[in-house]
């Protein structure tokens, strides 16, 4: 089920919402557990042949997490639990997310004619990483025992289950069990409601909308300078909208529930260096690369050249992770190959003067926005020779069509580009504080005007009525 | 707390308000025309067939409705009338398979139309799934049921259409806003419906049509990385069906309308490269339009054509773009052997143009640069 579907906006919220305000006058746990298992049907009516390893993969890390965290064992078998609890976690993940890329290159260098066909469970990626990062910090001492129902709802959440934000239990877990959550909070439904109209505005509208113009550069056989700039950059906001769009929704029904979810995007486009780029998309992604994998791989305590190595290795992973693909691979370590370059920059070259300083920080917003759109285009390419065909007609500015079609497409991406560089982001709008759990205060002191409540409204709308009977997340794919 | 709950019931009102009002507004300026011609506001055609055909239908007034894919798109209803003497509708879908066509035409009869000029191309007979359940053209749109109304009306597309209607009405907007129009992102930028889907008319055919295209056009697709995309779907049993349902049931349905069926002129680099990288293929594809003719050659109300063997145009790579599309040049060619009969298919001998194709292909060698 999507959230801009209108059985989802019409049907499914606001029933589980009345069933869970219903049941939290009754006790504290059985919203919890009605919020779980609303999520198992909400994850059912669109994978229901994935529920079961869903369960499984509840189960196998709830055990290995209990055993880490209740247990005494000593300390080799603590390391024991975790290595099966993680490699068990990894295998999965093996296996049904990569075990046909392995295929496929295994055919193509010894010429063999193996055949896996293996469908991808929807969210696997995502609830895989927040059960490592869960069985990581269980080991390390940092986790309290938690109720399964808790835990249970913690992974199968499911304004964030199938693509995100990554959550982390020490945030989510502490609020699952708060009382007070359980009560309809009018003020966060309302400012939960306005987030949701703009991400359901941003997918519905903006991303959907731009969605054609994609084909410009990616579907065409040659495409031109134009075409192929036009169709990378269309396809640089389409993913933008897309995916911060479903990041909002999430974070606006999550706090209908009185639940506060991670922002994951801080105008990403706005970044002045790479760095601040990966500060900036995706953050709770960049968090757990961050936490888990390039902080144990030694981050940038060994020295120069092995956190240079460790920043490759990281995104390498990272954009593995996104896909099993050559392209994503190379998307990866592009990225891992930029943060190098930005990090080497930092240290070789002293700060500029106050002078330069504006000058110098929107150079490095182009530079970084150019560097990301050439990036996206490895990650949108079917093959990484379609990739470097559309980078080399945006090498070649002698081959331009610019027609009729080339104009409409450069003012839509014109629009979108003043959005985005413009307009606040949604979390400016609202006010929305996540670690202090505020959000709307101007709101609540009365100190916005009805326009803006109206606004939303046109918002809201405008979302409702941009919903098309075929239309997907773009990170529904990973 | 009570200013919250306020806030949230003016929210929610509101913005059934602006939904509601949103559709009014649809509904009034109907930018689709499916509901009434234009009066109240200049009428404005989109490019995207699949929905525009829905309200063209309905609107226009036509004896003939032409059929095809992108082969048959640029063609103007304005030389079909003039060559042959009708009032065409052109209801051509790129990439449309046959079970699409054949939906349309049906509408298209149920709405008028006494003639059918189609352009059949084989590979639209490879995927023609259930059109109930076509993502890409909404049958309930076209049949106008509650479905397919609610979904035009409830629409922020169609709104933004007819709030960009609306105010290309208003008098001192109007030529700005015409003229701007194609360069704007709305679909509903036509002002005249003679140039949907139609090539400008100062394209540069020259550049657009030319050998060197044509020729990196073969390279490409025979190139064995992406040369078994060329039978990529392809299987007789399922094509044969699907004509049977598609072409020949709508035929045998509609004995009163007389239905032009020709197979256009592709260039011979088609039947080339299937030759070259795609054997299986073209056996297909031959035995696929041997059934087609020998089939329609039964039904009294076709008249079948076959332009795929007219050396003098298939063999001039000079007038296509890539190894099928041909210019508006062939266009105009297409349009006077359907006036003069010429290239008609013989009932009595059915295959002969078939046969004389498979010759063509088998002795032709491909031009080396």
């Amino acid at each position: 089920m999507l959230f801009n579907s209108y059985p989802f906006i019409l049907l499914f919220l606001p029933v589980v919402l009345a069933g869970y305000f219903w049941f939290g006058r009754r006790s504290n746990l059985a919203p919890v557990i009605w919020l779980a298992l609303a999520s198992l049907a909400f994850y059912a009516i669109g994978s229901w042949q994935f529920v079961a390893l869903l369960l499984l993969s509840i189960a196998f890390n709830y055990g290995v997490g209990h055993l880490l965290i209740v247990a005494k064992l000593t300390p080799p078998q603590r390391k024991a639990a975790l290595a099966l609890g993680v490699v068990g976690d990894l295998l999965v993940l093996g296996i049904f997310k990569y075990a046909g890329f392995a295929t496929d290159n295994i055919n193509a260098l010894f010429g063999t004619h193996l055949a896996v066909h293996i469908l991808l469970p929807v969210g696997i990626s995502f609830y895989t990483f927040t059960q490592i990062a869960f069985l990581v910090d269980a080991y390390r001492g940092q986790v309290a025992a938690y109720a399964l129902p808790h835990y249970a709802l913690f992974v199968t959440y499911f304004p964030h289950l199938i693509a995100g934000p990554i959550l982390h239990h020490k945030d989510m877990i502490p609020q699952f069990e708060r009382e007070e959550s359980k009560h309809p909070d009018p003020h966060l439904i309302l400012c939960g409601m306005i987030i949701f109209a703009i991400g359901l505005f941003k997918k519905t509208c903006l991303a959907d909308g731009i969605q054609p113009l994609v084909a410009l550069a990616f579907d065409a056989r040659a495409p031109s300078f134009d075409q192929a700039w036009l169709g990378a950059l269309a396809y640089t906001f389409q993913l933008y909208f897309d995916f911060s769009g479903y990041s909002d929704m999430a974070i606006g029904i999550s706090l209908m529930f009185g639940i506060f979810l991670p922002i994951n995007f801080n105008s990403p486009y706005k970044a002045t260096s790479i760095v601040d780029f990966w500060r900036r998309w995706h953050m709770t992604l960049s968090q757990f690369l961050r936490d888990y994998l390039y902080i144990p791989l030694g981050g940038n305590r060994r020295g120069r050249v092995l956190r240079y190595v460790n920043l490759l290795l990281t995104m390498l992973l990272g954009g593995l992770w996104h896909g099993a693909a050559w392209t994503f691979v190379i998307w990866g370590a592009l990225h891992g190959v930029y943060l190098c370059v930005n990090h080497a920059f930092n240290a070789l070259v002293p700060s500029v003067p106050a002078i330069l300083a504006r000058p110098v920080r929107f150079a490095g917003a182009v530079l970084t926005f150019l560097a990301v759109v050439a990036a996206w285009v490895f990650f949108r390419a079917e093959r990484v020779d379609w990739a470097l065909r559309i980078l080399n007609a945006m090498a070649d500015p002698a081959n331009i069509v610019f027609g009729r079609e080339e104009i409409a497409a450069l003012v839509m991406v014109s629009i979108y580009a003043a959005l985005v560089w413009l307009a606040p982001n949604t979390q400016a709008i609202m006010g929305y504080d996540h670690g202090n759990r505020r959000v709307g205060e101007a709101m609540r002191a009365g100190r916005m005007r009805p326009l803006v409540l109206y606004g939303a409204s046109l918002v809201l709308a405008l979302g409702i009525l941009g919903i098309q009977s075929h239309s997907e997340f773009i990170y529904f794919r990973f | 707390m009570r200013s919250a709950v306020t806030s949230l019931k003016r929210l929610i009102l509101a913005s059934i308000a602006c939904v509601l009002g949103a559709a009014a507004l649809t509904f009034v300026v109907d930018p689709l025309q499916l509901f009434r011609p234009s009066r109240l506001v200049a009428a404005g055609y989109s490019e995207d067939t699949r929905v525009q055909n829905a309200g063209l239908i309905r609107s226009q007034s036509f004896d003939t409705a032409f059929m095809g894919t992108s082969l048959a798109i640029h063609f103007r209803q304005s030389d079909i009338d003039r060559a042959l003497g009708v009032r065409s509708l052109k209801l051509a879908m790129t990439g449309s398979n046959s079970r699409q066509q054949g939906f349309v035409l049906e509408q298209a009869i149920d709405h008028g139309a006494r003639r059918v000029i189609w352009a059949m191309d084989d590979f639209s007979f490879i995927a023609a799934a259930d059109i109930e359940a076509d993502p890409y053209l909404s049958v309930d749109l076209y049949r106008r049921t509650p479905r397919g109304i609610a979904s035009y009306l409830f629409s922020a597309a169609m709104a933004k259409e007819s709030l960009f209607a609306l105010l290309r009405s208003i008098p001192p907007l109007r030529d700005p806003l015409t003229r701007a129009a194609p360069y704007l992102p709305v679909k509903f930028a036509l002002s005249d419906v003679d140039d949907i889907y139609a090539l400008p008319r100062n394209f540069d055919v020259a550049r657009g049509y030319n050998a060197e295209r044509t020729l990196a056009a073969f390279a490409y697709i025979t190139d064995p990385v992406r040369s078994r995309f060329l039978g990529e779907g392809y299987g007789y049993e399922a094509m044969v069906r699907h004509f049977e349902r598609d072409v020949a049931g709508l035929v045998t349905r509609h004995p009163d309308v007389t239905f032009d069926i020709y197979f256009p002129p592709y260039s011979i680099l088609q039947f080339v490269a299937m030759r070259d990288a795609s054997p299986a293929t073209l056996k297909i594809v031959t035995d696929l339009t041997a059934h087609i003719a020998q089939r329609l050659s039964q039904l009294s109300n076709v008249r079948l054509y076959d332009f795929r063997a007219i050396k003098a145009v298939t063999h001039d790579l000079g007038n296509y773009s890539d190894v099928i599309h041909h210019s508006p040049v062939v266009d105009a060619m297409v349009l006077g052997w359907l006036a003069s009969g010429e290239y008609r298919v013989d009932p009595n001998t059915p295959l002969a143009s078939l046969e004389k194709l498979k010759a063509q292909v088998e002795s032709y060698r491909v031009p080396q640069p």
